[in-house]
């Protein structure tokens, strides 16, 4: 009976598949998380734009290829690249032994710290933040919410940890009062700073991280490219220009 | 609670944030009428299909339909879009659009849900009326498609009125594979301007607005076809 059904499903999905499949021009695809402001957003016109987008952009233009930004959710990023969705993900994404298994980075362009946003009257020191069975937020998916169920929950620490959708969620509720602190990379932590009554209250014992663009495995020319265009960039005064703007 | 109360008072930055985000979030509720308008006209073509399946079909065919329907009814639309998305289509090397699986995996539990709907008004309709048909010499699909079906849907708009409404509020699940319709368009707008409540109260906002003018439609159609002096 369960292959009926299936083939059914598969029929009807080749109808469908019929009237949607589309030219294959090469343009590659950059799948971000529009939550992750300043490396990537969106504008209040809907365009996509940050630090992120606009170094690919850049890269792209020296290195001749075509670009577009595709915002997606962060849970699905991996999956979807590997699945031939999207084709890199310039978005903040830092480089671990685990992601190393999935894709390959391009050379890293940016070293990343993760604090504890608390709000801004907030008198608690790190220590009695990760005590006393406190709430504290974090975004679902990422290698702070990986590390600290590793290296402080399971050695014991006292806190519970609440997952977000994305890490501006988690500073919402800081602010609301339901956790006393969201845990998060510095970048979005000064942009929430911006625009919230919280501050960042420090580090909590994690290293240091580098963002890097991922490729799909088999994409060498595409790495190649990008480390190219990384190194171009990163050298040219555009980069302290983006720097100014995004203050990442 | 310390320092909560003199952030929320500051309305001007929200009406600012929400005037702001609305174009963007109107383009939004297009991708959305569309997602949903996809999802309704697929599951009303299957829906029928596997409706006149399980009323008229011999055994095979009707375990069939039994076996989409408790599928399709039984799997939450979140696991259907990652299996669908991620899965069957990648193991198939197929590559859809994440608007096009999402309108698909809507469109194929709608279809489960609206055969039963139309199920329960073939079922309603006076047995006579098939055999009069019948007996008028029409063969049996004639009569399913004039005499049966037409009664039917008439009978089936208040439920799938329902139906849609409910389709409508499922499609914002879609933004979980990048699909930019209105809920993924507030989440991404709040989490650039940390006006989160205001837009998401747009976008819910927005969303009681397309039902009910979509129930208020269905509603209009439903008295433009009623066919006069039949009571129900």
């Amino acid at each position: 009976m369960g292959k009926k059904i299936l083939s059914f499903v598969i029929v009807l999905m080749a109808v469908v598949l019929v009237t949607t499949v589309s030219a294959k021009d090469k343009v590659y695809i950059n799948g971000i998380d529009a939550n992750f402001p300043p490396f990537a957003y969106v504008d209040k016109n809907g365009v996509p734009d940050g630090f992120d987008v606009k170094s690919v952009d850049w890269i792209a233009e020296k290195m001749g290829f075509k670009v577009t930004h595709k915002p997606m959710d962060w849970d699905g990023i991996i999956p979807s690249l590997k699945t031939r969705k999207i084709d890199l993900i310039a978005s903040g994404m830092s480089v671990t032994d685990k992601r190393k298994q999935e894709v390959n980075f391009t050379i890293p362009y940016w070293v990343i710290s993760q604090v504890l946003v608390v709000p801004k009257d907030s008198t608690l020191t790190v220590d009695q933040v990760l005590s006393k069975g406190n709430k504290v937020g974090v975004q679902r998916g990422t290698t702070e919410a990986k590390w600290m169920k590793e290296n402080l929950i399971q050695k014991g620490k006292n806190f519970n940890l609440r997952e977000y959708d994305s890490a501006p969620l988690a500073v919402e509720d800081v602010v609301n009062g339901r956790i006393v602190a969201a845990a998060m990379d510095d970048a979005p932590a000064k942009d929430a700073m911006r625009k919230k009554p919280v501050k960042i209250l420090g580090t909590f014992g994690m290293h240091e991280e580098n963002f890097a663009y991922a490729v799909r495995k088999e994409d060498a020319e595409l790495l190649k490219m990008l480390n190219e265009g990384l190194e171009k960039l990163m050298a040219d005064p555009y980069w302290e220009e983006l720097k100014a703007t995004y203050k990442p | 609670m310390p320092g909560v109360g003199d952030h929320v008072v500051d309305m001007t930055e929200s009406f600012i944030a929400i005037r702001d985000a609305l174009p963007y979030l109107l383009h939004g509720s297009m991708v959305t009428i569309g997602l949903v308008c996809g999802a309704m006209l697929l599951g009303l073509a299957l829906g029928i299909v596997l409706a006149v399946g399980h009323v008229y079909g011999g055994q095979v065919i009707r375990s069939v339909v039994g076996v989409y329907v408790w599928f399709f009814r039984g799997v939450p639309l979140l696991v259907l879009l990652f299996l669908f998305y991620f899965g069957l289509f990648s193991f198939l090397n197929i590559n859809l659009s994440a608007f096009t699986v999402a309108a698909l995996v809507l469109g194929l539990i709608s279809a489960a849900y609206q055969s039963q709907i139309f199920r329960g008004a073939i079922l309603s309709l006076p047995e006579g009326q098939f055999k009069a048909a019948r007996a008028l010499g029409m063969s049996d699909r004639k009569s399913i498609c004039y005499i049966i079906l037409p009664q039917a849907l008439r009978l089936s708009i208040p439920a799938w009125s329902n139906e849609y409404s409910i389709v409508l509020k499922d499609s914002a699940v879609a933004y979980a594979l990048g699909v930019m319709e209105m809920m993924a368009r507030a989440h991404f707008v709040a989490s650039r301007t940390y006006e989160h409540f205001p837009l998401y109260f747009t976008a819910g906002v927005m969303f009681l607005i397309l039902t009910y003018l979509g129930t208020r439609g269905l509603g209009f159609l439903e008295k433009k076809v009623r066919i006069p002096g039949y009571a129900r």
